[in-house]
């Protein structure tokens, strides 16, 4: 390919975009050399990542945005997030004890194990202009 | 095609199976709940889904099945899930719920385990 492939989507706080977010992610991996065995969960990683900010980003009626750019390079399949909602860093969040959570019957909090479970790499940057920047990474093999 | 249906079918011996269908995710989730829990409701604690019409699941929708087990099999029952579709039975694979969950191909395998 050479040439990297790039494009942003930008949605509003709201879980209804979540499935326009995995059609733009889905394009972008089919339009890439990331191998479609990773479709799936490379689209998993990112509705996962995207539904924390919409759940847990913004008080409860508060409008935000969310912004996704995926660039798709001969090496990598990399994925940065942005939204302007309270700082949350994903790395302060220990990986679950299954077992544990089923027990208790935890719902919630299984989208970072994930994330972690499926991408080579899981950054986050918080930058000044009060904005949350989560970079994903999938290594092209 | 609406993003998620539920079917709900009565089953012999007290059991319900559920079809579910589309997208199960943090938008569809609470539908597929409010229905468990209203068969909760009911005093029927033994589940089948069939997942074989459910095209993506993400955390969201799986938790529905992690909050719903452990009141099934405490009130006797339990959830069978059935013919997950290879993207979805990987969730489950990565969540490391496969070995939680009991997997079943047919409505009778199913409907035996839950006996």
């Amino acid at each position: 390919m050479g040439e990297s492939l790039k494009d942003r989507l930008v949605v509003s706080n709201d879980t209804k975009h979540l499935i326009v977010v995995r059609d733009f992610v889905s394009r972008l991996i089919r339009a890439s050399r990331l191998a479609r065995e990773e479709e799936n969960k490379v689209i998993l990683a990112v509705d996962e990542a995207v539904t924390n900010i919409i759940e847990h980003g913004y008080d409860e009626g508060a409008e935000g945005s969310i912004e996704i750019e995926v660039e798709a390079a001969d090496q990598q399949f990399k994925i940065v997030i942005r939204d302007t909602g309270r700082i949350f860093n994903p790395e302060s969040i220990p990986d679950p004890d299954m077992k544990e959570h089923v027990q208790r019957g935890h719902k919630k909090g299984l989208g970072i194990f994930l994330m972690r479970q499926i991408m080579d790499e899981v950054r986050y940057k918080f930058k000044d202009g009060v904005k949350n920047e989560l970079t994903l990474v999938k290594f092209i093999r | 095609m609406p993003a998620f249906q539920i079917l709900k079918e009565k089953l012999p011996q007290g059991m319900v199976l559920l079809s579910v269908k589309g997208f199960l995710d943090a938008h569809t989730f609470e539908e597929l709940e409010k229905t468990i829990n209203d068969i909760f409701e009911d005093g029927i604690y033994k589940l089948a889904v069939d997942l074989s019409g459910l095209d993506y699941i993400s955390s969201a929708g799986a938790g529905v099945f992690i909050g719903a087990i452990g009141t099934a099999q405490e009130n006797d029952g339990n959830i069978i899930l059935m013919k997950p579709s290879p993207n979805v039975k990987e969730v489950f694979d990565l969540l490391g719920l496969s070995q939680i969950f009991t997997f079943k191909d047919t409505r009778e395998d199913a409907a035996n385990a839950l006996k």
